[in-house]
């Protein structure tokens, strides 16, 4: 019996040791990322971007003055393997805390994992609406809209920086039959947005961001995820339907070289052209003076002065720009910045809660608001209950003389440049 | 009617492209059994090649061909060297190569990766995005490039497979292994460079790759599929068949695609694969398979 209680003493003591030993230790942080397959390009730009941050956060002393381990898996463009590797970051490796990975097909999934684990749950890119219509507490978006609303942005250009002589009257809109570009897609168009799951409606849409501006569309097509190689035949079709506006809802950034490559050799023409994708310093590569007038949406902008925090200082969107240049030789693209400010937000979450209990961490980011926001390389963060950010519009760029500039909204800060209209020729 | 003539014409250029990326594919399997799902990740490799010429020394793609044949060529040889020579001989041979090859897809991403990021890129001759036009109906000139200069390497291989010695020593092994061996053909010697030429074609077709399509490490996964059902509809290990098969199923996918949308362009090749492995599994030029 006294053995007994002996050895019910030690698993007891061992049990509370426990705890104090993994507080000891650095504060491990797993992302799942697509560092290989279709999404591989943007994967690993997103693990430069965790790597980064969690590198010059230990520069600083790590948080609450424990190092940082950061713990990244491949999951190979995969939603299994994905959600695998969460459950085994949370049950095998030990986490304290995870970041989000790519894209929303792989979110979408990811998503429910993480609630059930109760983990705090930061997206990088998984902007679909969906996503945050399913009831989830502790998810947190860090751009700055779903995609659905993304046309908000489109329409403020047609309505601000277009001559209302000269706006476009039609529209051809071809997108990826992706996560991501549907949602974009069903917002423009106005479609309903229906849960996976049960078949219910999310959102209505109607009349969609294009009705509403008065364009009509004359041409409108989505092209297979994977797999697909007829660019020409599909850029010639868009070119004989003559449209005053062409939309490319590209799930990537080689999608949006093909089009764009694509549209120069059949010598289509527009007043408007605007992609979904296309930021990255290899779509100006691949397309050249094609790129000039092309107009992207994008979260981040390098020239942007967003004033983040880091280590519990000032880190600025430039000192960004300058680390990441020192650490990978080139000026960073949103798929960098965007993990970077994840990471940003999930060290001050740390901070804020105290420790690195997920249910604290959650409570302190839903507690953040327009004055007391999250602060980023992306600017302020503050969310809705859904966990989508309030207040935030996107920044729409465009591509001129090689160079991406910031054009909307004009108010946001200084810096805007104006607005190539009409684009004319690729 | 300009429709119909531009969707041929659009049709016939990606086929030309399609062709020596299968040609390849279909020699190694001819003559070596090889089943080899690696092809496409050494195309991209020849891709790379081509790039980094391009990038850094400004040299042409189609100048940069025979050198990044020659190079994919010799890793050929080392490939074979260290992965299929010591199981020529198992029963279990075209099995195997199954996932060999598939294990070596999977390293060709990881090292293209880790050699040259994951970042996606293209070569930008001027010719990549121009056409000759007539009219509203025009021709590509990157894809014409590539399609002629796919035609001009298949047409030198078929002859040298046809009046050449050592030609004919693969013909013989392609045909019967054991008898070839019996008459005196170094069917081990034959194997080696046969897999060296077909992936020298992998790298040459990478040069092509490489201004018609943008490529990155992953991007072989999705050209898997297209491939083999272009070798399968073709007759596994039938170089005309395959070159065939590249042109009629590019020709169909472009009217499907015009007529019926994108979507449904790219399903055709696995709409072929699976009607043909139905209806006739040897394809359309290849043998008969025996039963057990």
């Amino acid at each position: 019996m006294i053995i007994k209680h002996l050895l019910n003493a030690t698993a007891l003591a061992a049990l509370m040791a426990a705890p104090v030993a993994a507080q000891e230790g650095p504060i491990k942080i797993g992302a799942s990322l697509p560092l290989t397959g279709n999404f591989s390009v943007a994967g690993s730009k997103h693990q430069q971007g965790y790597e980064l941050c969690v590198g010059l956060i230990n520069e600083r002393g790590g948080i609450l003055g424990r190092q940082v381990e950061l713990i990244v898996s491949d999951n190979r463009s995969d939603p299994a393997t994905a959600i695998n590797q969460y459950e085994r970051f949370i049950n095998v490796d030990g986490v304290e805390a995870v970041y989000g990975t790519f894209s929303s097909r792989l979110t979408f999934p990811v998503a429910s994992i993480l609630a059930k684990n109760g983990f705090v749950h930061p997206v990088p890119a998984g902007g679909a609406l969906r996503i945050y219509t399913q009831g989830h507490k502790n998810i947190f978006y860090f751009q700055p809209n779903a995609a659905e609303y993304v046309g908000a942005s489109l329409a403020g250009v047609l309505k601000d920086l277009v001559p209302a002589d000269a706006a476009p009257k039609s529209a051809a809109i071809i997108s990826a039959d992706d996560f991501f570009a549907n949602g974009v897609w069903s917002g423009l168009m106005g479609e309903k947005v229906m849960d996976p799951a049960d078949g219910s409606e999310v959102a209505d849409l109607a009349p969609g961001y294009l009705a509403d501006n008065g364009i009509e569309v004359v041409f409108s097509e989505k092209w297979p995820e994977e797999g697909f190689s007829d660019w020409l035949n599909l850029a010639n079709r868009v070119k004989q339907s003559g449209p005053d506006m062409i939309i490319g809802l590209t799930a990537s950034a080689e999608e949006a070289v093909q089009l764009t490559r694509a549209f120069k050799t059949v010598r289509a023409e527009a007043d408007l052209v605007y992609l979904s994708q296309g930021t990255q310093a290899e779509f100006a590569e691949g397309t050249g003076e094609s790129s000039n007038g092309i107009l992207i949406h994008t979260s981040w902008h390098k020239d942007a002065p967003f004033e983040g925090l880091l280590g519990g200082e000032p880190f600025s969107n430039a000192d960004y720009v300058a680390a990441h240049q020192a650490a990978y030789g080139a000026v960073p693209d949103e798929d960098s910045a965007i993990p970077f400010a994840v990471c940003q937000g999930i060290e001050q979450a740390m901070i804020g809660a105290g420790s690195t209990d997920n249910a604290a961490m959650g409570t302190w980011l839903s507690g953040r608001s327009k004055d007391d926001p999250v602060r980023s390389i992306l600017g302020r963060f503050n969310w809705d209950d859904t966990g989508l950010p309030a207040d935030k519009p996107f920044l729409m760029t465009q591509w001129n003389g090689g160079e991406l500039q910031f054009v909307y909204p004009t108010d946001e800060f200084e810096g805007v440049n104006p607005m190539t209209y009409p684009k004319g020729s690729f | 009617m300009e429709q119909i003539v531009q969707t041929l014409i659009l049709g016939i250029a990606l086929g030309g492209v399609f062709a020596l990326m299968g040609s390849g594919l279909s020699l190694v399997f001819g003559v070596m059994r090889i089943v080899n799902l690696a092809h496409p990740s050494l195309i991209i490799a020849g891709a790379y090649v081509t790039y980094w010429g391009f990038k850094l020394w400004g040299i042409d793609p189609l100048v940069m061909l025979p050198i990044a044949a020659i190079i994919l060529a010799a890793i050929g040889v080392i490939l074979y060297k260290l992965v299929f020579e010591k199981e020529a001989k198992s029963a279990k041979y075209s099995e195997m190569t199954v996932l060999l090859t598939f294990a070596t897809a999977m390293i060709v991403e990881g090292a293209l990766g880790g050699m040259f990021t994951n970042t996606q890129r293209v070569t930008s001759p001027d010719y990549a995005t121009d056409a000759i036009f007539f009219g509203n109906v025009f021709i590509p000139t990157g894809q014409l490039y590539a399609g002629l200069a796919s035609l001009v390497i298949i047409g030198a291989l078929a002859l040298f497979l046809k009046h050449s010695r050592f030609g004919n020593a693969i013909r013989a092994t392609t045909q019967n292994r054991d008898a070839a061996e019996l008459l005196g053909v170094n069917v081990n010697f034959v194997g080696i460079m046969s897999f060296a030429i077909g992936i020298g074609l992998a790298g040459a077709a990478g040069s092509l790759v490489s201004f018609v399509f943008s490529f990155f490490p992953a991007k072989h996964w999705e050209w898997i599929a297209v491939l083999m059902s272009l070798v399968v509809l073709g007759g596994m290990g039938s170089i005309l068949g395959t070159v065939l098969a590249s042109f009629m199923l590019s020709i169909v996918a472009a009217f499907v695609g015009a007529y019926f949308g994108s979507t449904w362009s790219s399903m055709t090749f696995f709409l072929a694969l699976f009607l043909i492995l139905l209806v006739r599994p040897q394809g359309l030029f290849g043998e008969k398979p025996e039963l057990a």
